[in-house]
């Protein structure tokens, strides 16, 4: 990559981010087991909001770690996140109702190690990598923990692997018609994968400012939580899916209006139809 | 503030103390795989580590030239390093995945996932010389070597004034199949190793007949295996700060480093992997 | 016999499809200036040359395409599973994904060029109006095509794989085969237009991309007629024989000498291909010739 990057400062520090976002992004999974409590589906979008901050959270991990010039780019940091995370995620199913806090711990320490792998013994030594690994794949697992509970409403294994299917008027349980069956599990992995690298990628430049990076996270994970939104009309009741889908669509419609008044604020110029302004060449 | 000056410049170095404990993070991850698991978890781990350090080995062979190869300006392949092997290396596991399926033999399905990455890698490398030489009219050159270690050719006047090189000289493309090869082949075999492990170990933890766990066995074994593809790519990137020209570059003599690493990381993912099947308390 | 010959007529369909994916795609990159020849599109206004090229920084194609066929995948399986039919779920997933391509589209180029303030690099409202709609017709193009040949693989010649999966594997696939042919093409014979022709860029000139055209300043949508020269097709050409000769293979020689047929036949396909690529590159040093006299000098 040819731009300069900088570590910029000012802003929100790095670690209020990341407390609020391990807090809301856990407080908002196990609102879903509201789901569990009161027998509907209707809860479900909690998981799309837990998305969202593990999103955020993730985000300025990102931003933290790619300020110091790993050598490669921005989007090979949300594989490793992701990659990570999606192990850690799915073992932690198997704990029922300690799932979100297994699959934080479970990803801690996956990512400690990694980051102890990338910065020792690939010799990177960059003073933030090893934070910044952990702190990514726990956002991974999490973020994946939360399209799981949006698309079928909970998160143990027994729930990920089972869906119905109606065949002559009768509901038959089958493995064929479920989160993992379909790997739907693919499609949350490069989500999410994409979502959290793109803020910082998009934001990257002298001109980075925080609340409109931050502000195009929000974006990207309510854009996420849209599309998973239909996609869990296959697995969850329509009556539950539509409420995702209409708290997705008010959250990308505000976040993306906002995030455009913000980069009109910060652009040099906002023109229609002008030709090349005439600066001198340095 | 700059910060891009604080990192200090020990690029290819190894650090014997990080590479012990690398080893004895690997010994006491197999440790604790023997113990909960001590024959079919651990031959699947060890295939899982073995699949893992080919994919780290074998994406140090692809030749990657980044954001000045796009320019003519590096040889190499104007892509990311990680993605353009998981391509090549997911499109073997591809052709692996459907040999397993058709239930041929352990070694059959292994090779047909290598040949298929390098097959991949092959077509894609041909078209790229194809496109330098008849729609840029630039020859490939090395700016790396003065000889071509295979062919012989000298490179140094076929290089382009004010570049390092441009295009895939044959070595790069020898070696861009060979990452392929073993790329392909390294994520078969975790594929493989996931996918037995899980299809016989899941009736028993679902209480459901094997041919209604086979979709469930085959989803996870493959979003794993991806999963892993792309934590051993991306390790390999690092290990090689983004750009090689391929293994006649002397960044290739980083691969010692790559390899621990590689077993590490696959060893900690593979162990998560085989725990899912397992019975453990408080599920 | 039936098998083997339906399964031809189905993998020379998938191959049709592969290529018209790949060509699409690659057309869609060079319109939105995406993966690594972007680079030179950021780093130009920081040199002085300010521009109205869409500035598409959505990470690198081989991801952001596993992203958009794995979406339509998964769409059309949801679809799918509500007893759609298939190609108006594919249609319908397709739809959707090339949207959230397209708002990825417009918060790259308007990110970017917002944090280019310091340049005095203005955002062009008027490129964001013309270009994305450009892009995600040509970007709906390559995904239809991608999820419709992953549903031929899955349904008609039963990969075991589901459809999001193998959408995840051939939008990498197709994302890293369109990049490696097509960004060299762009980067060097588009952006440095006023460079030499036959020879790299030098390092000196970078940034200094070409800002000017015949109507005017350049703007990215030309890109698509550019690309249709020749990158777009060798891109489609690329993984359309990814595509068809995995397929071909496994379906002809698979049942020979259980699983080795296929082997020893793709082993020969690398050496042909091999043996391709040594005379294009002999080809080369032969008639290009070298740039000067033949020297001891190391590199």
């Amino acid at each position: 990559m040819s731009v300069k990057v900088e570590v910029i400062e000012g802003g929100i520090p790095h670690n209020k981010i990341m407390i609020a976002g391990v807090v809301s992004t856990l407080v908002c999974l196990y609102l879903t087991y509201l789901n569990v409590l009161t027998g509907t589906e209707m809860f479900s979008f909690f998981g799309g909001l837990a998305v969202v901050s593990a999103l955020i959270w993730g985000s300025h991990t990102i931003k933290v770690l790619c300020s110091y010039g790993i050598g490669t780019g921005v989007p090979s940091a949300g594989m490793i996140a992701f990659g990570s995370g999606v192990i850690a995620m799915l073992l932690a199913t198997r704990f029922n109702i300690l799932a979100p806090i297994v699959a934080l711990v479970l990803a801690a320490i996956i990512g400690f190690i990694l980051g102890y792998v990338a910065n020792n013994i690939l010799n990177m030594k960059i003073p933030a990598m090893v934070q910044a690994l952990t702190e990514m794949a726990v956002v991974g697992a999490l973020s994946l923990m939360g399209f799981a509970a949006l698309m079928t409403g909970g998160f143990t294994f027994a729930g990920l692997t089972t869906g119905t299917v109606t065949v002559l008027g009768q509901t038959l349980l089958t493995q064929q018609h479920s989160f993992m069956g379909g790997c739907l599990i693919a499609v949350a992995f490069l989500l999410g994968a994409i979502a959290i690298q793109h803020p910082f990628n998009a934001c990257l430049g002298p001109g980075w400012k925080q609340d409109r990076m931050l502000m195009l996270t929000a974006e990207c994970g309510f854009l996420s939580m849209l599309v998973a939104a239909v996609m869990s009309f296959a697995l969850i009741t329509s009556g539950s899916a539509i409420i995702s889908l209409i708290i997705a669509i008010i959250g990308w419609v505000y976040t993306y209006y906002q995030y455009m008044v913000l980069s009109k604020r910060d652009a040099a110029a906002w023109l229609d139809a002008k030709p090349i302004p005439e600066v001198e060449a340095h | 503030m700059s910060a891009v000056a604080a990192k200090p410049a020990a690029g290819g170095a190894i650090n014997p103390t990080a590479m012990g404990v690398g080893v004895v993070l690997l010994l006491i991850l197999l440790g604790i795989c023997w113990f909960v698991s001590p024959t079919v978890g651990l031959m699947a781990l060890i295939g899982i580590i073995i699949g893992g350090v080919l994919i780290g080995f074998g994406v140090h062979f692809v030749p990657v030239g980044g954001a000045p190869a796009a320019m003519g300006q590096a040889p190499g392949i104007a892509t990311g390093v990680a993605m353009l092997a998981a391509g090549g290396g997911l499109a073997g596991l591809f052709g692996g995945a459907w040999a397993a399926a058709a239930g041929q033999t352990p070694i059959v399905v292994i090779i047909t996932g290598g040949v298929g990455g390098g097959l991949m890698m092959a077509i894609t490398c041909m078209m790229v010389n194809f496109v330098y030489v008849f729609g840029m009219g630039i020859p490939a050159a090395s700016g790396k070597v003065a000889k071509d270690p295979i062919t012989g050719d000298t490179q140094a006047e076929y290089k382009s004034q004010g570049t390092e090189g441009h295009g895939l000289p044959f070595v790069s493309f020898v070696g861009c199949v060979t990452g392929g090869i073993f790329a392909g082949a390294g994520g078969t075999l975790i594929y493989l190793e996931l996918l037995n492990l899980y299809k016989g170990a899941l009736p028993t933890l679902m209480q459901l007949k094997p041919e209604q766990v086979l979709p469930i066995a085959i989803s996870m074994a493959g979003i794993f295996a991806v999963g892993m593809f792309l934590v051993n790519a991306v390790l390999t990137a690092y290990n090689i700060t983004g750009t090689i020209e391929g293994p006649h570059d002397p960044k290739f003599k980083r691969w010692p480093r790559a390899i621990v690493a590689s077993a590490v990381a696959s060893a900690l993912c593979g162990l998560a992997a085989v725990l899912i099947v397992l019975p453990l308390p408080f599920t | 016999m039936e098998q083997i010959v339906f399964g031809i007529g189905i993998t020379a369909l998938t191959g049709a499809l592969a290529t018209v994916a790949g060509a699409a795609e690659d057309t869609e990159s060079n319109i939105g200036s995406q993966g690594d020849p972007n680079s030179q599109v950021q780093l130009a206004p920081q040199m002085g040359f300010l521009h109205r090229i869409f500035n598409k920084a959505v990470a690198g194609e081989p991801p952001a395409y596993g992203l958009w066929c794995c979406l339509g995948a998964g769409l059309a399986w949801a679809f799918m599973a509500m007893q759609l039919n298939a190609v108006l779920a594919i249609v319908l997933g397709s739809v959707l994904a090339v949207f959230v391509q397209g708002v990825y589209a417009t918060t790259a180029y308007v990110g970017r060029t917002a944090s280019l303030s310091k340049f005095g690099q203005p955002v062009y409202v008027d490129i964001l109006k013309s270009m994305t709609t450009v892009t995600m017709a040509h970007a709906f193009i390559a995904i239809f095509a991608t999820v419709a040949l992953c549903q031929l693989i899955n349904g008609a010649l039963g990969h075991p794989f589901p459809l999001p999966l193998l959408a995840l594997v051939w939008g990498i696939a197709l994302g890293a085969a369109g990049s490696a042919t097509g960004n060299p093409y762009y980067g060097k014979e588009r952006q440095y237009q006023n460079q030499k022709f036959g020879a790299g860029v030098p390092i000196s000139a970078s940034g200094n991309i070409v800002r000017y055209a015949e109507a005017g300043e350049r703007n990215s949508i030309d890109n698509g007629w550019f690309t249709a020269k020749i990158g777009g097709s060798a891109s489609g050409i690329c993984f359309g024989l990814i595509v068809f000769l995995e397929l071909w293979r496994t379906i002809l020689f698979d049942k020979i000498g259980a699983g080795w047929g296929s082997i020893a036949i793709g082993v020969l396909m690398i050496l042909i291909f091999t043996v391709v690529d040594r005379y294009i590159e002999v080809w080369a040093r032969k008639n290009y010739g070298p740039y000067s006299e033949i020297k001891e000098a190391s590199s």
